[in-house]
């Protein structure tokens, strides 16, 4: 490809380490069912999800970034205080004012001299905090760039959402050294769609019920996968693999189906169904396992999708630099095994339901 | 806690700092202004190895107001592969779960909650591996 411009280096942008962290408490459908009479097998055809992760009482969302954070940069081995920015996407940040970014940037040791901010678009904040980092990167304005994706998501006793909201986080380092996934093109929709929404204050998020489907996930990870490839030229067959927001497993699986990707392509992003919904760390943990699980020469696609609303679609070529990086131990398939199961009255002191 | 002892406090809490003895070589944790050893000044900060072994450990049942949340919970003595040892919580197991001897990672959790409105205290804690 840069043939025509022998003896000059074109460097390449994307992604350079990668990490994820998942707590290691589950708690199953089964067991949430019962509370609620519900009939589990009913909703595990349903959503595709058998359980969710829960963080333990001394977890949070700084706590999970900084556990991402340190994956990366040990995976990476290279010099934290080189990370002119941080970026922490969530949706249950632990402080309303107070970064979160800056608990990261002090336990990963990039202090001082760096740029950081929290950012919010409910399950797309991550991808949005990749954008920017390639944005900073690409225009020299930093060095390397940290976008992490982390939530612990409060989900209403007896809500339909108490099913799946679970707890994860992942981080990718980006920037021009030694990239592992070079970055073909980023394209994102955004509209006012009303699907899923917290007021100020409020405990418990509220949503439109049926009205988060076919307006909201599926139109925007539809036009933004769609306008992406058209900007770019691709198909859906040029990609070895591809990972979507994953509210249940059956959201990313349809909307597979409705844009042209196999269930092959799918499949290997698909972490739901054991941790379900990590909300901002959804669509970044099936690309962390994506990246662990290819190889040079592969192409991988990747839409997050985050309520209010709005998409964003990333194209990346992976490089023989990744063969490095997939022998670091602590992995995606590393925490989603590494679980202990407990039950609704340990899950309800944990998340703090139970108050004494 | 105070916001200033968790500012002063968070590189030794966050990154598990000691110190090197740039006279008698010997490593010392946590963070002192002089060497325990000798009592020379001439010291630089030391990061400490991320792993190591559980020497001893008990269950804390009864503790200060701000930790009761967590209660009970377990606290070990840790030999560091470097050989330095330090006093922290191994969390995410269960008593019965120990023994003597078991090798443990550090992880970064919350430490302490100051109420609703008040600072979160965060720092190292140790897993099995
Ligand atoms: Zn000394």
């Amino acid at each position: 490809m840069n043939k025509h411009f022998q003896g000059i280096i074109m460097s390449k942008l994307g992604i350079v380490s990668y990490g994820s962290y998942i707590p290691k408490y589950r708690i199953s459908i089964e067991e949430i069912a019962k509370v609620w009479d519900d009939d589990p097998n009913e909703i595990i055809s349903q959503l595709q999800v058998f359980s969710k992760s829960v963080p333990g009482p001394d977890e949070d969302v700084a706590t999970m970034s900084v556990e991402a954070a340190r994956n990366t940069i040990s995976r990476w081995k290279g010099n934290p205080q080189d990370i002119g920015a941080i970026y922490v996407g969530s949706e249950s940040h632990p402080y309303a004012v107070k970064p979160t970014a800056t608990i990261v940037a002090a336990a990963i040791d990039a202090e001082k001299e760096l740029t950081a901010a929290d950012l919010e678009f409910a399950c797309k904040a991550g991808t949005a905090g990749m954008q920017m980092c390639f944005g900073l990167v690409k225009s020299e304005m930093i060095k390397f760039g940290l976008a992490i994706g982390s939530d612990d998501s409060q989900a209403k006793p007896r809500d339909p959402l108490e099913y799946t909201a679970g707890a994860g986080s992942a981080a990718f380092l980006i920037g021009k050294e030694r990239v592992v996934a070079e970055l073909e093109g980023t394209y994102s929709i955004t509209t006012d769609t009303p699907d899923f929404w917290r007021r100020e204050g409020a405990v418990f998020p509220s949503h439109g019920n049926r009205f988060t489907g076919q307006p909201a996930y599926f139109q925007h990870t539809v036009d933004a996968s769609k306008g992406l490839m058209e900007k770019l030229g691709t198909k859906p067959s040029d990609y070895n693999h591809v990972t979507f927001h994953q509210p249940n497993t059956k959201f990313p699986l349809t909307v597979a189906k409705m844009l042209g990707f196999t269930a092959e392509q799918i499949d290997n992003s698909l972490i739901c169904k054991n941790i379900g919904n990590a909300y901002s760390a959804s669509s970044m943990l099936g690309l962390a396992h994506i990246l662990n699980n290819s190889n040079s020469g592969d192409r991988i696609f990747m839409t997050s999708y985050g309520s209010g609303a709005g998409s964003d679609a990333f194209s990346f070529s992976i490089t023989d630099e990744i063969e490095e990086l997939k022998s670091y131990p602590l992995t995606v398939e590393y925490y989603v095994n590494n679980k202990e199961e407990i039950n609704y009255g340990k899950y309800s002191r944990y998340k703090g339901i139970l108050r004494c | 806690m105070e916001p200033p002892k968790i500012w002063r406090e968070r590189r030794g809490k966050y990154l598990v700092l000691g110190i090197l003895c740039q006279d008698c070589k010997k490593k010392s944790f946590p963070i002192t202004q002089y060497c325990p050893h000798c009592s020379s000044e001439n010291i630089a900060e030391l990061k400490l190895a991320q792993t190591g072994k559980i020497l001893h450990f008990t269950r804390v049942s009864q503790t200060a107001e701000e930790l009761m949340f967590y209660a009970p919970y377990i606290i070990g003595l840790v030999e560091l592969d470097d050989g330095i040892k330090v006093t922290g919580q191994i969390t995410d197991t269960k008593l019965e779960d120990l023994t003597e001897g078991m090798k443990v990672r550090m992880v970064f959790r919350t430490l302490s909650k100051n109420g609703e409105e008040g600072l979160i205290g965060y720092g190292f804690k140790f897993v099995l591996i």
